[in-house]
């Protein structure tokens, strides 16, 4: 018989508190990383996805595809544990004498975010009337600088609520980082739970902060919309 | 946000209280239900692993739950769990027993019933071939180990300065250590010894002399199973004097087979170590 | 043994892959995974719709808390929610759980979320005029709802149900972490049993799961196309 004493001071204080810390430290690092690379490659999948070369077009549409219906944990799996085989033992060599773990993980939600962003940002750009790229031709830009000075600032913008949903997923997958041993904040709760034994305490933490975190990324980007992508911020 | 946090806390106030509706002893439920379902490991070679052919659970571990199931008339039922899952599973009722190389502490003593000993090893580092010699060789580097273990904790306080890296399972970290993305991986010697002789390239690796702890094994059960405890004690006494407890350790752990140890003066005593 | 690059390992593992330890254990691998989505994905439909009502209902004091409750759970990663399910579920039911069913009921509490979220555009997405119309007929507002608005809005969702259904069948290989023995449990056994492959097993499985999820995909744009075809007429 098991009758539950709570002991919020488990996950308040002393050595454990210090490990929740360093978990919600590590998963904003690791979020961070892998929002600004996944926005960048997201950026470079929709555009490749638009281009008007069809090689380059078929290559970003499979990786799309392909990488949008597998799961994520998968793909954690075959960068952190498959990537060996596949690179030169040089590189494998100096990966490991760093934090590839983190690294890996970055890797592998970059990858899958950026698969759905690229979508999002091309039913962006697709919004944006065809006689803009026109007028943009016309007036002597080249192809990718009319993509990147007239469509995308204006793709981008119509894009900010989508992209937030991406983001917040990103910061919440984040949690499968710790099937490879990154230290973040799910493998610091579920930590102190099979140390004390304290999983309703070190659950209630951590979901907590889970939510926070959500709320401020939302509030962040909302701020950002408002104040840097607004129509007359733009000029 | 308050909202939300009351909910939780009153749902895990209720889940709390709802824990005593598993008061009967584990040994009448057993009895009633006709089957002992066993928690055994699927990945620890010698212990609990998976047979390719048959892909049953086979091993030291399951052949004790055979004979505790057939001494008590009643069917088994083998259970694949983690390391860190394995507890959670006995307090939840998913499981009767857990027999999955658990190591015997004060801290999980205070949460489940032990059995007596039944296998005893110690805490040591599997390494690539020549590269570890002493304890100092480790201390700063990165060790692999499995999440929810002794093995972790041990280390953590025997290298203080390791970067200890834990997975789901064993054989998970042993992949990280042929991968070079750990010097190290440190569990219990008899674990270690199964990883390795399962290992396709064996040569290359080896068990540093290394003992940082004392590992006795025990079988869980929930506290609430006075009956269940001097039955599997009982049961593991008996199977002592008869023969049987020799006979599994020789028949998982000869000199021929993958993961040779000796069993040298170890006997099941009613003592835990 | 180290035919084709290696992948001589998935033919030795097929069976293993395809059902788990089945016969001679429980069923699990590839029909484990399609039996929690499946089961998951017809559980939260039917709680997404029912929660989905309550969102755009005018009584604010069922509509915010249950806002609130969905858009919480859309705050937390699913892998929290199978954690909660896996410490609360059996201690909450004071009974013996399986971990299968565990997962399922992590699966639809954070799916029903998402699909509450797709009742609630459907719903709104169908124009003003057939709500008022049902009303000025008679029916109470309740009734319209239920059977003048829900069933041309549940005919526009099935697509994004089928979205969600791929994203289950992703979301299963979460079960993992629980030791529930589907595809990804059984892929990681593999590998910890034969170790030096795991390029070759990730990558198979990868295909496995991408040759299902496509499938529905693209059956999913299908109908997409069919039904903006007659929403044209």
């Amino acid at each position: 018989m098991f009758k539950y004493q709570f002991d919020w001071s488990v996950v308040l204080t002393g050595q454990y508190a210090q490990w929740i810390v360093d978990g919600i430290k590590v998963t904003i690092q690791l979020s961070m990383a892998s929002i600004a690379l996944s926005f960048l490659m997201g950026l470079i999948i929709a555009v490749m996805r638009m281009s008007q070369v069809a090689p380059i077009r078929g290559v970003a549409h499979g990786y799309l595809e392909f990488i949008r219906n597998t799961p994520l944990l998968v793909q954690f799996f075959f960068w952190y544990f498959g990537s060996y085989q596949i690179l030169p033992q040089a590189v494998n060599d100096w990966l490991n004498a760093r934090d590839f773990e983190f690294a890996a993980a970055v890797i592998a939600l970059t990858i899958y975010t950026s698969a759905f962003i690229a979508e999002d940002i091309r039913s962006g750009i697709r919004s944006i009337p065809k006689e803009q790229m026109e007028a943009a031709r016309s007036s002597g830009f080249s192809y990718i600088r009319s993509m990147l000075y007239i469509i995308l600032p204006q793709a981008v913008r119509l894009t900010i609520p989508p992209l937030i949903s991406q983001f917040l997923n990103l910061t919440k997958n984040s949690s499968l980082a710790m099937t490879i041993g990154v230290a973040e904040l799910t493998y610091q709760a579920r930590q102190v739970e099979s140390y004390t034994f304290r999983g309703f305490e070190a659950f209630t933490a951590a979901t907590l902060v889970y939510l926070v975190m959500s709320l401020v990324i939302t509030g962040l980007v909302m701020l950002y919309d408002k104040k840097v992508l607004s129509p007359t911020g733009m000029k | 946000m308050k909202k939300i946090l009351a909910v939780l806390l009153t749902v895990a106030f209720v889940a709390g209280l709802a824990g005593i509706a598993l008061a009967e002893d584990t040994y009448d439920i057993v009895k009633k239900r006709g089957t002992l379902i066993v928690g055994t490991k699927d990945a620890s070679p010698g212990f609990g692993y998976i047979d390719p052919k048959t892909r049953e659970i086979i091993g030291y571990d399951c052949d004790f739950a055979a004979y505790l199931a057939k001494k008590m008339g009643v069917k088994l039922e083998l259970k694949g769990v983690t390391s860190a899952a394995r507890i959670p599973q006995l307090q939840a009722g998913n499981v009767d027993l857990i027999a999955a190389t658990l190591t015997w502490t004060a801290e999980r003593a205070k949460q489940v019933d032990f059995s007596y000993t039944y296998f005893l090893t110690g805490q040591k580092f599997l390494v690539k071939k020549g590269t570890v010699n002493s304890l100092a060789d480790l201390e700063g580097k990165k060790l692999g180990t499995a999440k929810g273990t002794t093995s972790e904790q041990n280390a953590s306080k025997a290298l203080p300065k390791a970067t200890i890296l834990s997975f789901d399972d064993y054989p998970q970290a042993f992949l990280a250590l042929q991968q070079g993305k750990v010097v190290a991986v440190t569990t219990d010697e008899s674990i270690l010894a199964g990883i390795l002789g399962k290992a396709p390239n064996k040569d290359q690796y080896e068990i540093a002399d290394i003992r940082i702890s004392d590992e006795p094994y025990g079988i869980a059960m929930r506290k609430d199973s006075p009956k269940m405890l001097k039955f599997v004690n009982d049961t593991l006494l008996e199977m002592e004097k008869n023969g049987e407890a020799k006979k599994i350790w020789d028949k998982w752990f000869n000199p021929k087979s993958d993961q040779p140890m000796p069993r040298g003066k170890f006997k099941i005593t009613a003592d835990r170590k | 043994m180290d035919g084709w690059f290696g992948f001589q390992v998935i033919w030795d593992n097929m069976a293993h892959f395809l059902v788990g330890r089945y016969p001679s254990g429980p069923i699990g691998g590839l029909a484990l995974t399609i039996w929690l989505a499946v089961v998951s994905c017809a559980l939260s439909i039917v709680i997404g719709i029912f929660t989905g009502l309550l969102c755009v209902s005018q009584n604010r004091f069922i509509k915010y808390p249950v806002l609130t409750v969905v858009n919480a759970i859309r705050g937390i990663p699913l892998l929290m929610v199978i954690f909660w399910m896996y410490f609360l579920l059996p201690a909450f039911m004071g009974m013996v759980v399986a971990e299968s069913w565990t997962v399922i009921a992590a699966l639809t509490i954070f799916t029903s979320a998402y699909m509450s979220q797709i009742v609630q555009a459907g719903i709104e997405a169908i124009s003003r005029g057939q709500t008022e119309a049902g009303l000025s007929t008679g029916l109470p507002r309740n009734q319209v709802m239920v059977f003048i608005v829900l069933p041309q809005a549940v005919r526009n969702m099935i697509p994004s149900f089928v979205n969600q259904l791929v994203s289950l069948i992703k979301d299963t290989s979460l079960a993992f972490i629980v030791g529930v023995a589907e595809l990804t449990h059984v892929a990681t056994q593999v590998n910890n049993r034969t170790m030096v492959y795991p390029a070759q097993i990730f990558l198979f499985i990868a295909i496995i799961y991408f040759i299902l999820c496509f499938m529905l995909t693209s059956y999913s744009r299908h109908l997409e196309q069919k039904l903006a075809y007659r929403k044209g007429i």
